[in-house]
C-alpha cells in the first residue's frame, strides 16, 4: 500500500486507467542531454562571510551584501528521454531536483544551456502560477491565452462558453482575476490550455489546488488528449494521481533521470526511496 | 510497452535523427528571421488584444478611469507652460509659446512612455512569458501599441490647445488648416521610431533590470536635448556641428515635423529635408531595432 505517503485522499477516487486504448505512436518528444543553467541576480552564495569588525564597516558590509552579485545554478545535469504520442507521463522527485525546470525547457521558454529539445507541434504549459495576466478579467485572459496558443479570434469566442463550463468560474469570468482563488485560477488555466487539443500538454502541479471534482474531469481530459494521438507530461507529488494519469514515470533526482519506466513501478520506487529518507520517526 | 515497433525502428538512431525523421522541431532555439516576422503576423490579433487590454487596465483603479488619458498629458503641458513658459520666460523664437510647449511635451511624453513601458515589457509579463509559447516581440510592440492608443483621445486636447491659444491669444485666422493633417504621418513616423528603439531596450531591460533604474535619468536629459519646452534653433542660433547634431537627432526631428503639421513656428516650417530624414530614422531604427531584439528570443524569461 504505496499510497498512504500522499497527502491528499481525493486522487484515490479518481477512476482507474483506461489502459490498453490508446496505441502508443511515434516519438512526439526528444530530450537529449538537457542542461539548463540559471542565473539569480543581486545574491550572493557567501553573503556574510567573516562578519566585519567596526560599526561602519558593518553597516558597508550589509549594503553591500546583494550588490552585484551573480548566482549559478545548475538546476538540470543532463537528462534524456524519448516520450511518444499517446503516452501519458508523469515526472516524480523532490523538491528542487529540477523537474519544473525540465518542463520549461520542453516548453521552449527556457533555453537549455547545453543539450538538445525536439517537440512535434506547439507544446503548452500548465504552471504552478496559473494567471497570466492579473490584473485582467476571466474572459480577457481566455481572449489572451487562447490567441497565444495561436487560435484566431474566432475560434476563441467560439470555444469560449465550453471553456468557462469546463472552469466552473460561473461569473467571475467578468471579474479581474485578482479576485479569483488558486482553484479557480488553476481551472480557468487548465480550461485554457486544453481548449486547442495540444500535441503535447505539460502539467506542472497545476491540479494541486483544484478540488475531487476537477481533478476527475481532468483527468477525463487528459485521457481525451491522449486518445487524440496527444503526449501529457505530469508534475505532481501525488503519486496517487501520477498512477491514475500517467502510462510511465520518469524519476528526476539531483537534475538527472533516476529511474524511467512504467508508472507503477517508478513511483513504488520513489515512495520506497523518499520513505527511507524520511528516517524511522514516518515510518 | 517499452518494446514495440517504434523502438525497434528508432534504434541505434541519434535523437537529432529521431527528431528529423518524425517532424519535430527543436525547443529553445531562435527561429529564423522569416520564420519569425511570419508567427508575429499571425499573432496581430494578439498583439491588438494586449494593447488594449493595457491601455484598459491603465487607470483601472481610478475614479476617472480613462479621463486620466486625456488629463494626465494636459496637467504635464500646464505644468511646463506654467514654469517654462510664464515663469521662466523661455519663450524667446516663439510665436505660440503655449502652442509649442503643449506639440513638444504630448510628443515627448508618447515618446518617454512608449519606451519606458517597452522596456518593462518583458519583466511585467513574466507569467505569460513563462507559461506561453509566442514570439515575444509581440509584447514591446503591444505595450508601443498601448501608448498609441492612449495618445490618440490626448491628440485631441493638443489641437484644442493650439485652436485656443492661436485664435484667442494670437488672433490668427489661418488655424485651423488642412497643414494639421500632416500630425497623422508625423505620430506615425515617431510611432515607428518608438517601437524600434522600444526593441532594443525591452531586449536590454530583460537582461539587464538595472537598465530600467537609468532610464528615466536619459530620458529626462534627452527631453532637454530636444527642444520639447524651448526653441533649440534660437539657442544655438550660430549654427555648427552641435546644432547640426541637435536638430537632426530623431526626437527632435520628430517634434519638429509635428510642430509644421500643428503650428507656424519659424523654427519649424515645413521642410521636406526633414520629412525624409525623419522616415529614414523611423526605418532605420524600426528594423535594427527588430533585430536586435528577435537576436535574444531564446533567452527571454530565462531568468
Amino acid at each position: 500500500m504505496t499510497d498512504e505517503f500522499d497527502v491528499e485522499v481525493d486522487a484515490d477516487d479518481l477512476t482507474p486507467m483506461t489502459d490498453g486504448e490508446v496505441v502508443l505512436g511515434d516519438p512526439s518528444v526528444v530530450v537529449d542531454d538537457l542542461h539548463v543553467t540559471y542565473r539569480i541576480l543581486g545574491t550572493r552564495r557567501k553573503a556574510v562571510e567573516a562578519a566585519p569588525q567596526g560599526r561602519m564597516r558593518k553597516l558597508v558590509g550589509r549594503s553591500l551584501g546583494s550588490t552585484g552579485g551573480v548566482t549559478e545554478i545548475h538546476a538540470v545535469r543532463g537528462v534524456s528521454f524519448v516520450a511518444r504520442h499517446g503516452e501519458s507521463i508523469g515526472i516524480v522527485g523532490t523538491n528542487g531536483s529540477g523537474k519544473s525546470t525540465t518542463l520549461q525547457a520542453l516548453a521552449g521558454l527556457i533555453q537549455p544551456s547545453q543539450g538538445s529539445v525536439y517537440v512535434a507541434g506547439i507544446p503548452s504549459l500548465l504552471g504552478v502560477s496559473a494567471v497570466l495576466v492579473r490584473k485582467l478579467t476571466g474572459a480577457r485572459n481566455i481572449m489572451i491565452g487562447g490567441l497565444a496558443l495561436g487560435l484566431t479570434k474566432d475560434e476563441v469566442e467560439e470555444r469560449f462558453d465550453e471553456i468557462v463550463e469546463f472552469a466552473d468560474i460561473g461569473d467571475f469570468v467578468h471579474l479581474p482575476m485578482t479576485t479569483y482563488s488558486a482553484g479557480m485560477a488553476a481551472r480557468l488555466r487548465f480550461a485554457i490550455s486544453t481548449a486547442a487539443v495540444p500535441d503535447v500538454l505539460m502539467i506542472d502541479e497545476a491540479l494541486a489546488t483544484g478540488d475531487a471534482a476537477f481533478r476527475e474531469r481532468s483527468r477525463q481530459r487528459v485521457d481525451e488528449i491522449r486518445r487524440q494521438a496527444g503526449t501529457v507530461f505530469v508534475v505532481s507529488h501525488s503519486l496517487a494521481s501520477i498512477k491514475a494519469m500517467c502510462t510511465r514515470a520518469i524519476w528526476i533526482d539531483k537534475g538527472l533521470v533516476r529511474m524511467d519506466g512504467p508508472a507503477e513501478d517508478v513511483t513504488a520506487a520513489y515512495h520506497e526511496h523518499t520513505r527511507a529518507r524520511s528516517g524511522p520517526a514516518k515510518g | 510497452m517499452t518494446t514495440d515497433a517504434t523502438n525497434d525502428a528508432t534504434a541505434g538512431m541519434t535523437p537529432a535523427e529521431i527528431a528529423e525523421r518524425y517532424g519535430l522541431h527543436q525547443m529553445g532555439v531562435r527561429p529564423g528571421l522569416r520564420e519569425y516576422v511570419r508567427s508575429l503576423w499571425t499573432r496581430r490579433d494578439f498583439m491588438l488584444v494586449l494593447a488594449r487590454s493595457r491601455a484598459e487596465a491603465e487607470n483601472q483603479n481610478t475614479y476617472l478611469g480613462r479621463v486620466w488619458d486625456i488629463l494626465n498629458p494636459t496637467l504635464n503641458a500646464a505644468v511646463y507652460v506654467l514654469i517654462f513658459g510664464l515663469l521662466l520666460k523661455t519663450r524667446d523664437g516663439m510665436t505660440n509659446v503655449i502652442g509649442f510647449i503643449v506639440v513638444g511635451t504630448f510628443m515627448y511624453k508618447f515618446f518617454q512612455d512608449s519606451v519606458t513601458g517597452a522596456a518593462r515589457a518583458i519583466p511585467r509579463n513574466l507569467n505569460l512569458v513563462r507559461s506561453l509559447h509566442f514570439p515575444r516581440a509581440v509584447l514591446p510592440i503591444s505595450s508601443v501599441l498601448a501608448e498609441l492608443a492612449m495618445l490618440l483621445p490626448a491628440l485631441a486636447v493638443m489641437a484644442g490647445f493650439v485652436l485656443v491659444s492661436d485664435r484667442w491669444m494670437l488672433h490668427l485666422d489661418s488655424t485651423p488648416n488642412w497643414r494639421w493633417l500632416l500630425i497623422v504621418p508625423a505620430v506615425l513616423l515617431l510611432f515607428m521610431f518608438s517601437t524600434g528603439a522600444g526593441f532594443v531596450l525591452a531586449r536590454l531591460g530583460a537582461r539587464w533590470p538595472d537598465v530600467l533604474n537609468f532610464l528615466p535619468f536619459v530620458l529626462r536629459i534627452g527631453m532637454y536635448a530636444s527642444g520639447v519646452i524651448f526653441s533649440i534653433d534660437h539657442y544655438l542660433a550660430g549654427g555648427g556641428v552641435l546644432a547640426t547634431i541637435m536638430n537632426y537627432q530623431p526626437v527632435a526631428v520628430y517634434l519638429n515635423l509635428a510642430r509644421q503639421a500643428m503650428l507656424d513656428e519659424p523654427s519649424a516650417q515645413l521642410s521636406g529635408e526633414l520629412w525624409l530624414v525623419g522616415l529614414a530614422w523611423a526605418v532605420v531604427t524600426l528594423v535594427v531595432g527588430f533585430v536586435i531584439f528577435w537576436r535574444d528570443e531564446a533567452r527571454y524569461g530565462r531568468d
